[in-house]
């Protein structure tokens, strides 16, 4: 489905419409709409058991929904477990494998194999994901958040149009974290669209155009990080003074008089808007943590 | 349907790495090889059942057991998962995994009969049944290996297929003691002794071609039955 938007036209990659997914007795998932566009990278936010992992199953063939509907490029869920279909998304979820016995560059030479990938590109996603030195390494030597890599290298080795990623970086160090966030972002420069579940609110400040929280199934939330700190912003501003005091103060007009006064004494430090995180905002929404 | 032969060979080749570090393939194929070497150095001559004994025992243990453990390895880790996900189509998976088991089976029991001297009088007549024979035993490997959540838990199942398909001359005693079992006779184990003993006695293969086709029938079943719980398995639900 193509929109126009600010006179671009702009595709839909994937529709959701009005999804349940039931286990039982348990409700994972609850009416859940929403839609992803071309090249956007988009966040589920959601402590754990909120029902992320189990929206990137439905969306890549892996369950089916009780009720509802899910597009993925303007095909049915139906059709999500033809192979044709998988050729354009990658995953990274929380039951990916590895080969133990097998080196890092003979697990990815296989996917190049399956996905008709030059074995060239096999070094581009190991430099990718910081790993071009140790790809002679068997898989069981390797650390978690180095296996995390591999599996990320894989997921993206055939550039596809799509990745979902389930919580990528949650087994990572900040340094490899912050490199496959560049990695993300260079991707998602190059055209793909990234659908990523994470409860790192970094992470999806970072990487995300649109976020969407998630709580007990259900969509609480959904618009740009920036949108969302504004609408839950108490609109203060924060001056820290070269005495030590801190003064919390409205941002409009009414404070231009005060902030004029220790700009003109040379008392400021710093000033800077007193804006809610997207742990706040989800604290506020849904009364509990984001872990 | 299409099938991709760069795919099938990836899957291959992936396999035979693999295969080449699992212990429970050296250990399952040493045991066929060390039967057959102890047989041809103690016998002089051995009866065609001694043959059979050890060419079933190498179909369980590789064609059935090894299969097995592959395919309930794979989902144990996770790794059958990432096959399902690629653009690797049903067929091009089980093709992939089943043609290194099957390589290896085919060569086993070349090495055991050369070890027990077997000489069959027809050898294309019974390479056919051999080659129908271990389709049926990988089907049954990868139908227990896809029933299985771990390579432990297969090998316990397949504990009692040991003896149902490894040694059917035990199997024709106990059927001639209870003769309300005699449906057992028509096991691919039974079949393929029978279909050998008609080959070994002067029948053609026309002339012997009911048991071939019990142990096609078998071969056919099973492998519907693997599509059909490989399918199932392609969802969590």
């Amino acid at each position: 489905m193509i929109e126009e938007q600010g006179g671009k036209r702009v595709e839909t990659i994937i529709e959701v419409k009005s999804l349940k997914k039931v286990f039982g007795n348990d409700v994972a998932l609850e009416d859940v709409s929403f839609q992803v566009k071309r090249g956007e990278t988009f966040g589920f936010l959601g402590p754990s058991g909120s029902g992320k992992t189990t929206t990137i199953k439905i969306l890549t063939g892996q369950l089916s929904p009780t009720s509802g509907e899910a597009y993925v490029f303007n095909r049915s869920s139906a059709s999500f477990k033809t192979a044709h279909f998988r050729r354009n998304f990658g995953v990274l979820t929380d039951n990916s494998g590895l080969y133990d016995r097998l080196s890092i560059y003979d697990n990815l030479k296989l996917y190049s194999g399956l996905y008709g990938v030059d074995h060239q590109r096999i070094r581009e996603v190991l430099e990718m994901v910081n790993l071009e030195k140790e790809q002679t390494k068997v898989i069981a030597k390797l650390s978690k958040g180095m296996k995390q890599r591999v599996l990320l290298a894989r997921a993206f080795l055939h550039e596809p149009k799509l990745l979902f990623l389930d919580e990528p970086t949650s087994a990572l160090d900040p340094a490899n974290a912050k490199h496959i966030h560049n990695g993300l972002k260079a991707l998602n420069e190059r055209g793909t669209t990234i659908f990523l579940t994470t409860h790192d609110m970094y992470e999806a400040e970072t990487l995300c155009n649109r976020i969407a929280f998630l709580h007990r199934g259900k969509i609480q939330l959904l618009d740009q990080p920036k949108s969302l700190r504004r609408q839950f912003s108490n609109a203060n501003m924060m001056i820290e003074l070269k005495n030590g005091r801190e003064l919390l103060i409205p941002t409009g007009p009414q404070s231009a008089d005060t902030v004029y006064k220790y700009m003109v004494a040379d008392e400021i430090i710093s000033i800077h808007t007193d804006e809610p995180t997207l742990g706040d905002i989800f604290l506020e929404v849904t009364g509990r943590e984001l872990v | 349907m299409n099938i991709s032969l760069r795919r099938v060979y990836a899957i291959f080749q992936k396999d035979v790495k693999d295969m080449m570090k699992n212990l429970y393939v050296s250990t399952a194929l040493l045991m066929p090889l060390l039967l057959a070497a102890f047989y041809g150095k103690v016998y002089e001559e051995l009866p065609l059942e001694a043959h059979f004994l050890v060419i079933n025992l190498t179909f369980v243990m590789i064609g059935a057991y090894v299969q097995s453990a592959l395919i309930a390895e794979e989902k144990e880790k996770n790794t059958l998962r990432g096959l399902m996900l690629s653009p690797a189509t049903i067929p091009e998976i089980l093709g992939g995994k089943s043609l290194v088991t099957f390589i290896v089976t085919i060569i086993t029991i070349v090495i055991c009969s050369m070890l027990m001297r077997y000489e069959p009088t027809h050898l294309f007549s019974i390479a056919i049944a051999m080659i129908i024979s271990v389709l049926f035993y990988i089907a049954l490997g990868t139908l227990i290996g896809l029933l299985s959540k771990s390579a432990v838990e297969a090998s316990v199942i397949m504990l009692p297929m040991f003896f149902l398909f490894g040694f059917g001359t035990f199997i024709e005693m106990i059927i001639e003691k209870y003769p309300t079992l005699a449906f057992a006779k028509y096991l691919p184990n039974i079949q393929l002794l029978e279909f050998a003993k008609n080959i070994q006695a002067g029948q053609s293969m026309n002339e012997s071609w009911l048991p071939l086709v019990v142990i096609f029938a078998w071969a056919v079943g099973m492998s519907m039955l693997t599509v059909i719980v490989f399918r199932k398995k392609e969802m969590d639900d």
